[in-house]
């Protein structure tokens, strides 16, 4: 089966995208409970962003950083002024109001840049592909994986080695245990968003690329990323990198041999995933009912 | 207790219920009762994925109703569109074409592009037994197996952009082809379109995919590509699928091994992928550089580049086509009698945009006029990076249309007595 | 006094909803857009028996309101072309099913899971009705003909005349739920979304109650889309979407969720306004981007809830006394502690 492995190839690329935008969502959803729905958004924003200043002839990693660094101040002013007033209610409002703020971004961005989708360019210096035997790996996609590892393994870091990511760990397992130790828990809600936040915008440069980028980019993956979520298990952050290999590989895999099936597999695997093991493959139990 | 919450909430609602709608009118905008202007209904998708293609519809329409009025509007009447968003939601078109039908009582509508809206609007139109003419919505349908006599279409429909290309790619690249198709009606028409030419010309399948529309990635379907060494990949996919498609081909290097081509190519989209994926021979039913000796035509280009600085595209072209040609069809028949518009429609023949000529045919009211096969050249020309593409073939429209024998099996146009 | 506030307010809306094609001319919109108002406020009410009643977030009902348009559609293409009394019987059958078959598994989870779980299955209807295209005509949509009333020589269901049908159907429909908020079974829905535990520790199968309330709810959700599809003609995959049942919630919530008229409230304020502001700018997804995100901050209990002062205390006495006859009923009914 040679094309089982560049299938395979494939479906870690679009697994490692899928985890890195489940591990932002999650990360903003343990914490206090906030279903993100504009979270595609903000990888749209991010997008946009790269590419205006692509335009002016920036280096491709620094618009990446750049782009990400003022996606994520967007993000926390959106947090400290709309979400934060949230937190005590049930998640059904975060939702509506997240649904809200992705509808008014849509325009937004459709007035900024236009209804059309723009040209981004992948730097030259990404553009060719590596070729073994019969398998093409373009440069851009390892590129992707490469970055996507790389952050992966610096918010591992942050989260195991840092006393702030203990903090955030701790709060994650008991927020009012965390307020009376005398911990600033609402700077703790804020980091905890922009690095969600940060994730999306990494993600939403990278799969500009990949991707048309117009008004509707990050909706499109916005869906598998709340999958990814679910399957990989709610609170579990290598349950999210795990479940989103799990499905970039299986829509690959499914793409090759039953093609109508690939879109609906997903939503399959999520309602079996909810009935047999609700927390998920890595979930913490009783964490969200 | 109970009793006198709910009846507290009873009159609450009644209030609010009747505020709200007694309410509305004072934010309605109110129409201008002058009876000397004539209002053409436009129903088009201007948010949703199609706001930019839909934009320059209107953008055409809006030309076309401007230079009507120049010249003294239709039988002394200035023409005012009433431009209604759809939102890309069918149930919303059929409301948007009812208020303008019901309220509005716009003797004339126009527009949609999107399959599932024009089809919607076409039934409502029949209801209400007044001409609607589809810009831009291309499924088979409308002057297919659910035509009707008050429904026209500017836009060629699949099959004529399948049989204006088949021939060329053939030609050009080969016979052993790989299809990329959209999963949904457009593109099962298309197919169909594409396999009845491949007996004639020898062609072999070698890989054939359907896509589930608004698919992210294409890498799974590109490596198969890859593996089924094709002539030529045909790519249907439309909009920004096609611009995933062409991104991610490019990323893998097919786009300099294998032709790409498709029976669709259009500006819109093509405009938003990056230079070096700005590739393939596509079937494009109106290009600005290829109007011929046409002044009318020549006129409108050079006007809408100086009005849009940017150069029209087909859909501007189907705009402009779609509201022109109803305003002339509303004169020949000295009057908006329903039957008599559409008579004047029915079997008109003129130059739409171009030096060639195309007639809406009396069998299903399809516009039949010709098609290009165009290159695309990457980035444009050197005086405009919006140039990018270049004419190698025109098909006429009695070539590549379903031949009327065939099509009265289908389309039965069951004209009022 | 109160008599005659409730006199008055009766009348009020009867004078609303009577003379809704009148209304609607007025406005200068188009009459089936007044039976929209009519559909939506239902659906917005099939969520609310879940979101406002029961405390669940209820994110999938498009699809019941999907599938039973789909039904009353194929239905009267395929089967029975001319009768639109079966035709609405059809599709609200279809989509109470819909609901039937979900909610073995829906009720096996609840907060979030029970929210995610309503959005996957509800694509996955979605995705039926978009790829059984030889079926549903897929992305393309189903067109159908209005039926007449009792067959082919009944009457016919025009404009106003179709407007009244759908208005005695939603009389019918918020005099039923009137009564199921007050029965037992209602006023044990709302002690679930108080307390859940204490409901079972009170030996109430609360898996049973709410797997009766998504029946309902799918049912009325069905009963709406039957007619709509009806309404405009037309059946497409793009009813059963998510972002469709976030437009219902969004309706419910903006009216006032937990209250009876809320739904119909917040359907109509939301629909008149997407209507109304697309035809005035194109700009109009911002207002109502703006409209969810000031409801949900400064409104979060809806239009009537703001207005009400209906007072917390005494709602929990009553679904105390309730609770007690339900925990009575059950024992004497032999049901297991």
């Amino acid at each position: 089966m040679e094309r089982l492995i560049p299938e395979i190839v494939n479906g870690i690329v679009l697994g490692a995208f899928y985890a890195i935008i489940a591990i932002g969502l999650s990360l903003i959803m343990n914490l206090t409970g906030t279903v993100n729905l504009a979270h595609g958004s903000f990888l749209t924003l991010a997008g946009y962003l790269a590419f205006t200043l692509l335009q002016r002839g920036t280096n491709f990693w620094l618009a990446l950083g750049i782009s990400a660094i003022l996606t994520v101040v967007i993000g926390l002013i959106v947090e400290r002024t709309l979400i934060q007033p949230l937190y005590k209610r049930i998640p059904l409002y975060s939702l509506l109001l997240t649904f809200g703020l992705a509808l008014i971004a849509e325009e937004v961005f459709r007035l900024i840049w236009g209804p059309q989708s723009v040209p981004f360019s992948t730097p030259a210096s990404l553009q060719g592909a590596t070729i073994i035997g019969d398998t093409v790996l373009p440069t851009y996609r390892l590129a992707i994986m490469a970055v996507l590892a790389l952050v992966m393994v610096l918010l591992l870091l942050f989260m195991y080695r840092t006393r702030q990511g203990l903090r955030l760990r701790g709060a994650v397992l008991n927020r009012e245990m965390m307020a009376a130790l005398g911990i600033n828990t609402q700077v703790l809600y804020m980091m905890n968003f922009g690095l969600g936040i940060f994730l999306a915008a990494v993600a939403g440069v990278l799969a500009s690329g990949l991707i048309g980028l117009s008004p509707t980019m990050g909706n499109g993956l916005l869906m598998p990323a709340f999958i990814t979520v679910v399957i990989g298990g709610m609170g579990s952050l290598a349950g999210c990198l795990v479940g989103g290999l799990l499905l970039g590989v299986g829509q690959s895999v499914t793409t090759l041999y039953a093609p109508a099936a690939s879109e609906i597999v997903t939503y399959v695997l999520m309602a079996v995933v909810l009935l047999i093991r609700p927390r998920g493959l890595f979930g913490e139990e009783g964490l969200f009912g | 207790m109970e009793g006198t919450k709910s009846r507290r909430e009873f009159v609450k609602t009644a209030a609010i219920a009747g505020g709200v709608v007694l309410g509305a009118p004072v934010f309605i905008p109110k129409r201008t009762e002058a009876e000397e202007t004539l209002t053409f209904g436009v129903d088009e998708e201007l948010t949703g994925v199609y706001a930019y293609p839909a934009k320059n519809e209107v953008r055409g329409m809006q030309m076309a109703v401007d230079d009507w009025n120049k010249k003294g509007g239709v039988l002394g009447r200035q023409i005012k569109l009433q431009v209604e968003d759809n939102a890309n939601n069918p149930g919303t078109a059929v409301e948007k074409a009812r208020k303008l039908f019901e309220v509005d009582k716009v003797p004339v509508l126009i527009g949609t592009l999107n399959s599932a809206n024009s089809q919607a609007v076409s039934n409502v139109a029949y209801q209400a037994g007044r001409p609607f003419l589809v810009s831009g919505g291309h499924t088979d349908t409308v002057t297919g197996s659910q035509c009707h006599w008050t429904s026209f279409r500017t836009c060629h429909s699949t099959w004529a952009e399948t049989h204006a290309t088949g021939l060329s790619i053939s030609k050009k690249f080969g016979k052993k082809w790989y299809y990329i198709t959209p999963d949904y009606a457009f593109g099962h028409s298309l197919l169909d379109g594409y396999k009845d030419m491949e007996a004639k010309l020898g062609v072999q399948v070698v890989g054939s995919d359907l896509t589930p529309l608004g698919t992210t990635d294409f890498s799974a379907y590109l490596t198969k590509v890859l593996a089924a060494k094709p002539d030529c990949l045909i790519i249907m996919v439309q909009g920004d699928d096609q611009i995933n498609c062409l991104k991610q081909a490019n990323s893998f290097g097919i786009l300099k091994r294998i032709p790409v081509a498709g029976p669709q190519g259009e500006l819109e989209p093509l405009w938003g992928v990056p230079k070096e994926a700005q590739v393939g021979y596509w079937g494009v039913e109106w290009y600005y550089k290829n109007v011929g000796n046409s002044k009318e035509a020549q006129s409108f280009v050079s006007r809408y580049m100086a009005q849009i600085q940017e150069p029209p595209t087909a859909r501007s072209a189907f705009g402009y086509i779609t509201a022109d040609r109803m305003a002339t069809a509303i004169q020949e028949a000295k009057g908006t009698d329903p039957v008599k518009v559409c008579k004047a429609l029915s079997g008109m023949t003129f130059h739409p945009l171009q030096q060639g000529s195309g007639t809406y045919r009396t069998v299903d009211h399809q516009l039949t006029w010709p098609m290009l096969f165009c290159e695309t050249i990457a980035g444009g020309q050197a005086d405009n990076p919006k140039d990018i593409f270049k004419m190698v073939d025109v098909q006429p429209g009695e070539a590549i249309e379903h031949p009327v024998s065939e099509q009265e099996k289908i389309c039965k146009l069951a004209w009022p007595s | 006094m109160k008599r005659t506030l409730d006199t008055a307010g009766l009348s009020l809306l009867a004078i609303v909803l009577l003379g809704m094609p009148v209304w609607m001319n007025i406005a200068r919109l188009n009459v089936s857009l007044g039976t929209s108002l009519l559909l939506f406020g239902l659906a917005a009410a099939s969520v609310n028996i879940l979101v406002g009643y029961t405390g669940f977030m209820a994110f999938g009902n498009a699809a019941f309101f999907g599938v039973g348009a789909y039904g009353s559609a194929l239905f009267s293409h395929y089967i029975m072309p001319d009768n639109m009394i079966v035709s609405t019987i059809v599709g609200a059958v279809t989509g109470t099913l819909s609901a039937f078959i979900l909610a073995p598994f829906l009720i096996r989870r609840r907060g979030i899971y029970f929210a995610l779980m309503t959005v996957a299955f509800g694509q996955v209807y979605y995705f039926i009705a978009y790829r059984w295209s030889n079926v549903t005509g897929g992305e393309d949509g189903f067109s159908i003909s209005r039926p007449h009333l009792f067959g082919p020589n009944g009457l016919a269901m025009e404009g106003a005349t179709y407007y009244y049908y759908v208005l005695v159907i939603f009389v019918a429909v918020m005099v039923f739920l009137w009564f199921l908020v007050r029965s037992p079974f209602g006023l044990s829905l709302r002690a679930i979304s108080q307390n859940e535990v204490r409901v079972r520790y009170l030996a109430i199968n609360s898996d049973k109650l709410i797997f009766k309330a998504l029946v309902i709810s799918g049912m009325v959700a069905g009963i709406a889309g039957s007619l709509y599809s009806m309404s405009i003609n037309f059946a497409y995959p793009l009813l059963m979407d998510w972002h469709q049942s976030g437009d219902f919630v969004m309706m419910t919530i903006l009216g006032g969720a937990g209250t009876l008229w809320g739904p119909f409230i917040g359907a109509i304020i939301y629909t008149l306004a997407a209507n109304v502001l697309s035809s005035k700018t194109e700009t109009w997804q911002i207002m109502i981007g703006a409209l969810f995100v000031i409801c949900v901050l400064f409104f979060p209990k809806g239009i009537l809830g703001f207005l009400s002062r209906a007072s917390t205390t005494s709602e929990r006495e009553d679904v105390d006394t309730t609770l007690d006859h339900v925990h009575t009923d059950a024992l004497a009914q032999g049901e297991p502690g």
